[in-house]
């Protein structure tokens, strides 16, 4: 499978160069930079976030057209990330998160293809790949993206996105018979009020670990069923925008409920800071008591110029269904640009 | 071993080649944008531009003079490619659609103008709006007094609109400098630049 992988991705870098050289194209470069610490009552001193370790990377985002106008979109977003609770020898590893291709085959319909955020919930409307609050979307499906194909477009009332992925998150892989099928119908983006109905359907598999190369490792040889219908919404009220996610379903035989409501408030007189409080809770199985992992989570982010972000959060569980609950203080430099 | 020379190899590469400051306000979805702004269009081509490709620090200082007012060193700098949408009929070019972000009184918006070739507004709305009053000045009874205007008016205050809101004076001003240095970021990286291009191919 990993020789797989690498003829794939080899393939891919070298449509994208065939691409850039022999059309039209539109395309910038981004570094990305991620440092990350801060503390933790259960584990003190930590180098990582739940789904974020320090990283550094890079992003290619293109554009390809020809006489008739672009026809042709690709994301490539890469990080090499350094986990310290490894050995040296695994420390090491390479996260892809976007990777993808996306075809425009009429106006209405754009077909994409590759490494992409799962379309459900919040995630895929909120850009939250370097941000320290995070949605539903690890408790809820167990990864934010995953590798497989989509059928995307807008309509004038409403977007749609329909997936098919392979149910494995950042590695690709498949076993018993791992699938994942989403659909979410939203408003437009770009309404101060935007909601958003999405439902999935799949047999996912059960990984840790954010890495695609070497493969992440695999929880459980079974592959979990999930049965999902979700609703979300945003709404931007001057200074203020309000985030909320609904999930409700099944994994196998365990009814499900999850739901988040967040608080962003942009200072008006310092607007490169702003403040966030989010609470999340993930509810494991509706017929056991306390099987619920509930965090709250106050945030601050500044913007220091055009490419360099600071961020600090502190987070207060106040149930963990697997272990002792744990209070978390973290602090992030980001940098994305020049 | 090969971990570490692949993050090495890794490294030289993203440090030796070219990069762009994060991108300038761009549209959500341009497929339907560019329908609903042009029902006649056929397709659009994205140019990402920035200030200092065309013209470095003279045409950002040059900017900043025709714009009255100093460019914002976070979010308004040299090196931010600013995303123009080229409208197509077939293969003719029959408009130019450009979105900016500007600073208002409560945190960020966006402004969205659809223009003719010679940058005469034919459509104007706000992508983004952070304000109490954001309805107001979303209302199509504001955004449609902008249409027809040119970068001239906007030199020579030829004005007439008034303020919608009732106690956010401080986002209008902000809606007239965005609008502003909008047109005038299309004229001195698209306009300017496309009406050289066509004189080197009559040359």
């Amino acid at each position: 499978m990993s020789r797989l992988i690498k003829v794939l991705l080899f393939s891919v870098f070298f449509s994208l160069c065939f691409l850039q050289v022999v059309l039209a194209t539109e395309s910038l470069f981004y570094k990305e930079m991620n440092l990350i610490g801060g503390y933790s009552s259960r584990d003190h001193w930590i180098d990582k976030g739940n789904m974020m370790n320090s990283s550094l990377g890079f992003e290619y985002y293109g554009k390809f057209s020809n006489d008739y106008g672009d026809f042709l979109t690709a994301d490539l977003q890469m990080r090499v990330a350094y986990d310290s609770t490894k050995n040296s020898h695994d420390a090491w590893g390479v996260e892809i998160h976007n990777a993808w291709l996306e075809y425009r085959l009429m106006q209405p319909v754009k077909l994409r293809l590759g490494h992409f955020d799962v379309p459900f919930g919040l995630e895929p409307v909120v850009d939250t790949h370097a941000t320290l609050l995070q949605t539903l979307a690890e408790n809820n499906i167990g990864f934010k993206q995953d590798w497989g194909t989509e059928f995307r477009g807008s309509l004038p009332l409403f977007d749609y996105e329909l997936a098919l992925q392979l149910g494995s998150g950042m590695s690709v892989r498949r076993k018993d018979g791992s699938f994942l099928a989403s659909a979410r119908i939203g408003t437009p983006t770009g309404r101060n009020l935007q909601g958003g109905l999405s439902l999935l359907y799949g047999e996912v598999l059960d990984t840790e670990g954010m890495s695609t190369f070497p493969k992440n490792e695999l929880s459980s040889d079974k592959a979990v069923t999930k049965k999902r219908v979700g609703l979300d919404g945003e709404y931007l009220f001057g200074s203020y925008l309000f985030k909320g996610e609904v999930a409700y379903g099944k994994n196998d035989s365990n009814r499900v409920l999850g739901y988040l409501a967040e608080i962003d408030y942009t200072l008006p007189k310092y607007q490169n800071c702003q403040l966030e409080l989010q609470f999340q809770s993930w509810i494991n199985d509706l017929s056991r008591k306390s099987s619920d992992d509930s965090t709250l989570t106050a945030g601050v982010s500044y913007r220091l110029s055009q490419n360099k972000t600071l961020r600090a959060a502190f987070s207060h569980e106040l149930n963990n269904s697997g272990q002792k609950e744990e209070d978390k203080f973290l602090v992030q430099f980001y940098y994305f640009g020049l | 071993m090969k971990n570490i020379i692949f993050v090495i190899f890794l490294v030289l590469c993203i440090f030796s080649s070219p990069a762009f400051a994060a991108v300038g306000c761009t549209l959500n979805d341009p497929d339907r944008d560019v329908k609903r702004l042009f029902p006649e269009s056929t397709g659009y081509r994205t140019d990402f531009i920035s200030i200092k490709e065309i013209g470095g620090g003279a045409l950002f200082q040059k900017i900043e003079q025709e714009l009255n007012d100093k460019l914002d060193t976070v979010y308004e700098t040299i090196d931010v490619p600013y995303s123009f949408y080229d409208v197509l009929k077939g293969k003719d070019v029959i408009g130019h659609i450009h979105g900016v972000n500007q600073k208002g009184k409560y945190g960020g918006m966006q402004l969205i103008l659809a223009t003719d070739l010679k940058g005469k507004i034919l459509d104007f709305y706000y992508q983004k709006m952070s304000s109490p009053e954001a309805s107001k000045f979303m209302d199509k009874n504001f955004t449609k007094q902008f249409i027809g205007l040119t970068l001239e008016d906007f030199l020579k205050g030829n004005l007439k609109m008034s303020d919608p809101s009732k106690a956010n004076h401080e986002d209008f001003l902000a809606t007239l400098r965005g609008l502003k240095k909008n047109l005038i970021l299309l004229k001195e990286l698209k306009l300017n630049s496309e009406s050289q291009t066509k004189k080197e191919v009559i040359k």
